[in-house]
């Protein structure tokens, strides 16, 4: 095993930046072939991590410790680790960071700065995903943004411009909010040690705050007001209505490799920080907000399938999508329910492939037809019936289809919500079916988009259009068998989290 | 009365020294005529500031000249960080002259030497009367040098413009020094700070005006709201290196010498003035980033940007901590400020000069003119913007993490509020430069400005990973002698 696996993880996509830095900028395979390898090489480093990763261990492995700056008053130490929350979400950075580097590929217009800053947002996320010491996380987090800022500006369709902005302030605003509620959070859990330990490692403020025993951790009051804040903070990421109209703008003004990477890990960033923080944290104050929660949660699975329903550009209706399976995390995880918080993540894992596979399938679409206007396209599995099929595969996972990850996920969340405990969300079953109708919906527009996309008449333009290219087979069956794979053997996924969801629910005594 | 030949002279060294090579350079100046190109100058002054920075850092931070005078940490540090702001100025004009036969370089270099000897003797001052020599020795070069495009009708206006208000602002300052003055019978600070509790139960009114007139002098002369109208038609008509200048080392040592005033001489009575700092603060921040979104000339961007960051700076102030804290958060923040500004002034500099343009449109295309600048532009303002990994973010959090502790929370949300308004105007550049197009050649960068953009790239990302390195030494600094 090698020393320091985490941080070798998080940095080594810095190394392949150097590397792609010193090539030549028209020396565009070069530069691509650096960025493949370097992902591949954190691909491998992700699965000895999960080699080196005992599922059955409660608690953070692979943990990394170093002093850095020292104040007077306060120190903040860089220290990274994992535990059963994080393990997913590595693997699924590093495996849909290769992929989205592979779907990158067909861009051919500033390549050099293009993989340069596709390199320095996955140490960015990454590193989100093993930070432990809040300021870390907050550094880390902060990074994503730069990246994604250019990628979206630059190499993003027309309105690229507007759409890189708003994601910029909206994810600034979020940012101020997690910036200052780690404040609060620091400084009430140093006020419930008397000041005796000054720390912001998430783990030790875990254990101080959500400790039940402890009498002088901060008021109830408090740490309601502090976990609303957490709770927007992490909600404009996620996102969660009304915090979402940044969404379906840089999803759809971003390049197709950016959407994959930007459905497919950062908005599990959102969710995964409000599950460490806002809920390894807090847990009794999110506990009274649970059934506020779960109905925001519904509120989201409803109006993003709704919009998803009226959209007439493809994309913009995957990116609705998005935002309506995102309600499906926040009420499996709202629920406290073992089953819940595992359907909650396992969404988070299953959307991440599926998203990006979509999003994929769209920016193949459109690279040929040039067009994501749902009224322009059909017919397409006369022409590309690979294509079309994967795109009607993606679609059925979308759905949740038994077999694929998305049935899985959505069964475990819903299950859980329907379990609820009374105490905690009242009407559980109301909201519950309700938000059960939102599958409905899904199923409605995906079919009705993918019956509009690749069945019925096809406009005589399209007739000659080629069928997928080798290269795109990759991300293609890669992203669409993983999604099969959780589907079929969920227990690769619910073995490696089982631990942390216990740990995660025990907090409030559930 | 001491004799004022026992006192110990030498530790006016460094000031004794800079003031010497100006005289020098002045003399050099005048023996080889006033026009044409004189590169050697301006290696001269470098070297005469190299020199200063080695002297003033070798003080052992405890001595003083009958408590007129002081070197303590504070001074130091402060000198230091002025003396490195003005090398950076001149190394990042060297170019600029060359291209300006307008500007008499000799005069040039030599005035900026002796603005900076009177930084360096306002900052080391615990006298209102040395202070405000000082004050104004900075002062008067720093008009002259605003207007030193002579045919240049707005480098005209600016210098009339700065030189009136600029006068006004003193008289402002004098104003409320007689005040001081008048109720405690010395010009000391420390008698004044022994004097003031007690003079404050009989005169409280008075005193609070007194000290409410040196605010508005001191608030024009570091450019914070409301007294910031003069700054962007200034920093807009000087020639640009002397924007530079007076963003940064004019702004830092009217700081440090308002942080003297307020620490040592009314530190005593803080509960009765942060509340008009801290809403200073809250005003500055806003209104330099709301006006700074309008801005299309990027020096006036640059301007009110600067005014925002007197925000910043303000914050710690108005914030209820120990003073070691609020110097340390100040001077790490001074020292970030230095170095990110300065580097935009360096590529902004090289940019308006080649388009003979001031518009931000002029950065269009810059990362296929020169990469290089392109890329070092984005470092520094992402660093004023307040992103991660850059010496603005350190410097900015922990300010934040100070005013957080200090429990004004109102402050430190429009702190963060504001911050994110600046996105949009630092990101306004960014977007041109990267996202817009244009077909002007590339541009060549001059030996001189790639050293000062090297030396700022290098403090502003240095700092920002590795901010240990200054706070290590800052913590452990007993900043005040008194």
């Amino acid at each position: 095993m090698i020393p320091n696996m985490l941080s070798w993880l998080i940095f080594f996509p810095l190394v392949g930046l150097i590397a792609v830095l010193l090539v030549p900028k028209n020396n565009h395979n070069l530069i691509r072939t650096i960025a493949v390898v370097t992902t591949i090489v954190t691909l491998i480093l992700s699965f000895m991590i999960w080699d080196a990763f005992d599922n059955q261990f409660n608690g953070i492995q692979l943990a990394e410790s170093y002093q850095w700056i020292d104040i007077g008053f306060v120190q903040f130490n860089y220290e990274v680790g994992i535990d059963g929350l994080s393990m997913p979400m590595i693997l699924l950075t590093t495996i849909v960071t290769l992929l989205a580097v592979v779907a990158s590929f067909g861009i051919n217009v500033r390549v050099k700065e293009y993989f340069a800053w596709l390199l320095v947002l996955q140490t960015g996320m990454t590193g989100v995903f093993a930070a432990l010491d809040m300021f870390l996380f907050f550094l880390f987090f902060e990074l994503t943004l730069i990246p994604m800022f250019f990628l979206i500006g630059i190499w993003g369709g027309k309105e690229r411009e507007y759409a890189s902005f708003k994601f910029l302030v909206y994810t600034g605003l979020g940012s101020i909010v997690m910036l200052l509620s780690f404040f609060a959070i620091f400084y009430v859990g140093a006020a419930a040690t008397n000041f005796a330990e000054v720390t912001f490692n998430m783990i030790r403020l875990g254990e101080i705050l959500a400790n039940p025993l402890n009498p002088d951790a901060a008021t109830m009051g408090m740490k309601s007001a502090i976990f609303i804040a957490i709770f927007v903070a992490f909600a404009v990421k996620l996102p969660i209505f009304p915090f979402h109209t940044w969404l379906p703008d840089a999803h759809v003004q971003a390049p197709t490799p950016a959407s994959m990477i930007l459905a497919g890990i950062l908005l599990k960033m959102g969710a995964y920080g409000l599950l460490r923080i806002g809920f390894g944290i807090l847990p009794d104050a999110a506990a009274n907000f649970a059934t506020l929660m779960a109905i925001l949660g519904v509120i989201n699975i409803l109006y993003g399938a709704l919009l998803a329903l009226v959209q007439k550009d493809l994309k913009k209706l995957i990116a609705y999508s998005s935002i309506s399976h995102m309600g499906i995390v926040l009420i499996g995880a709202a629920s406290f329910t073992p089953e819940g918080m595992q359907g909650a993540i396992f969404q988070m894992v299953s959307h991440g492939f599926i998203s990006a596979l979509l999003f994929f399938m769209v920016g193949a679409i459109y690279e040929r037809t040039h067009t994501r206007m749902l009224a322009d396209l059909g017919g397409l599995s006369k022409t590309m019936p690979i294509l079309a099929g994967f795109m009607l595969a993606a679609t059925m996972a979308s759905v949740g289809l038994p077999g694929l990850s998305g049935f899985v996920s959505e069964l475990l969340a819903f299950m859980g919500i329907f379990a609820a405990s009374s105490e905690i969300i009242p009407a559980a079953r109301t909201i519950a079916a309700i938000g059960a109708l939102g599958i409905i919906f899904t199923a409605a527009y995906l079919l009705w988009a993918i019956q509009r996309t690749t069945f019925g008449h096809i406009r005589d333009e399209f007739k000659n259009l080629p069928d997928a290219r080798t290269v795109e087979y990759i991300p293609m069956i890669a992203l669409f068998g993983l999604s099969l794979l959780i589907g079929v053997y969920p227990n690769i996924l619910s073995d490696m989290i089982n631990t942390a969801v216990v740990d995660l629910v025990s907090r409030i005594g559930g | 009365m001491p004799n004022l030949m026992d006192a110990n002279w030498a530790l006016l060294t460094p000031e004794i020294v800079l003031v010497s090579f100006a005289i020098l350079i002045l003399i050099f100046d005048f023996m080889t005529g006033i026009k044409g190109h004189k590169p050697t100058l301006g290696m001269l002054s470098i070297f005469a500031l190299l020199v200063t920075i080695v002297l003033v850092a070798r003080g052992d931070g405890m001595s003083y000249i009958d408590h007129t005078f002081v070197v303590d940490s504070f001074a130091i540090l402060f000198k230091v960080v002025i003396l490195l702001g003005v090398t950076l100025v001149i190394l990042l004009s060297m170019n600029y002259l060359n291209r300006h036969d307008d500007i008499y370089q000799g005069e040039y270099y030599y005035l900026l030497l002796f603005a900076a000897a009177g930084a360096m003797l306002m900052v080391s001052s615990l006298d209102l009367v040395t202070l405000y020599v000082g004050l104004e020795i900075l002062s008067i070069s720093s008009y002259c040098l605003a207007g030193f495009r002579k045919t240049n009708v707005k480098s005209n206006e600016a210098a009339l413009k700065y030189v009136i208000l600029g006068g006004v602002a003193s008289a402002f300052i004098l104003f409320g020094m007689s005040y001081v003055y008048g109720l405690t019978g010395t010009t000391n600070l420390l008698s004044i700070a022994t004097q003031l509790p007690e003079v404050y139960q009989a005169y409280s009114y008075l005193v609070i005006m007194a000290l409410l007139f040196m605010i508005v002098g001191f608030g024009f002369k570091i450019s914070i709201v409301p007294f910031h109208m003069w700054a962007p038609d200034v920093y807009e008509g000087a020639p640009t290196p002397i924007t530079a200048f007076l963003t940064v080392v004019s702004k830092v040592a009217g700081f440090a010498i308002f942080l003297r005033i307020l620490t040592v001489g009314f530190g005593s009575m803080f509960a009765h003035w942060n509340y008009y700092i801290a809403a200073i603060a809250a005003a500055t921040m806003i209104v330099g980033n709301v006006v700074a979104l309008r801005q299309r000339n990027i020096k006036r961007l640059m301007a009110y940007s600067g005014i925002a960051q007197a925000g910043y700076l303000l914050v710690p102030i108005g914030a209820a901590l120990s003073w070691n804290v609020t110097l340390s958060q100040i001077l790490f923040y001074s020292v970030a400020y230095l170095f990110m500004t300065l580097g935009a002034f360096a590529v902004i500099t090289l940019v308006t000069e080649n388009d003979s343009s001031e518009d931000i449109s002029a950065f269009a295309g810059l990362h296929r003119r020169s990469p290089v600048l392109a890329f070092s532009m984005t470092v520094f303002l992402i660093s004023l913007a307040g992103l991660p990994l850059t010496a603005g973010f350190f410097g900015k959090f922990y300010i934040f993490i100070g005013v957080m502790t200090g429990q004004m929370y109102w402050l430190a949300a429009i702190m963060a509020v504001t911050s994110i308004i600046s996105f949009y105007y630092y990101f306004g550049i960014i977007r041109e430069m990267y996202m817009r197009d244009t077909d002007k050649r590339s541009i060549l960068l001059p030996s001189t400005l790639s050293i000062t953009i090297a030396i700022c790239l290098v403090g502003t990302i240095g700092l920002g990973v590795f901010p240990n390195i200054l706070t290590n030494f800052l913590i452990n600094v007993e900043w005040i002698m008194f």
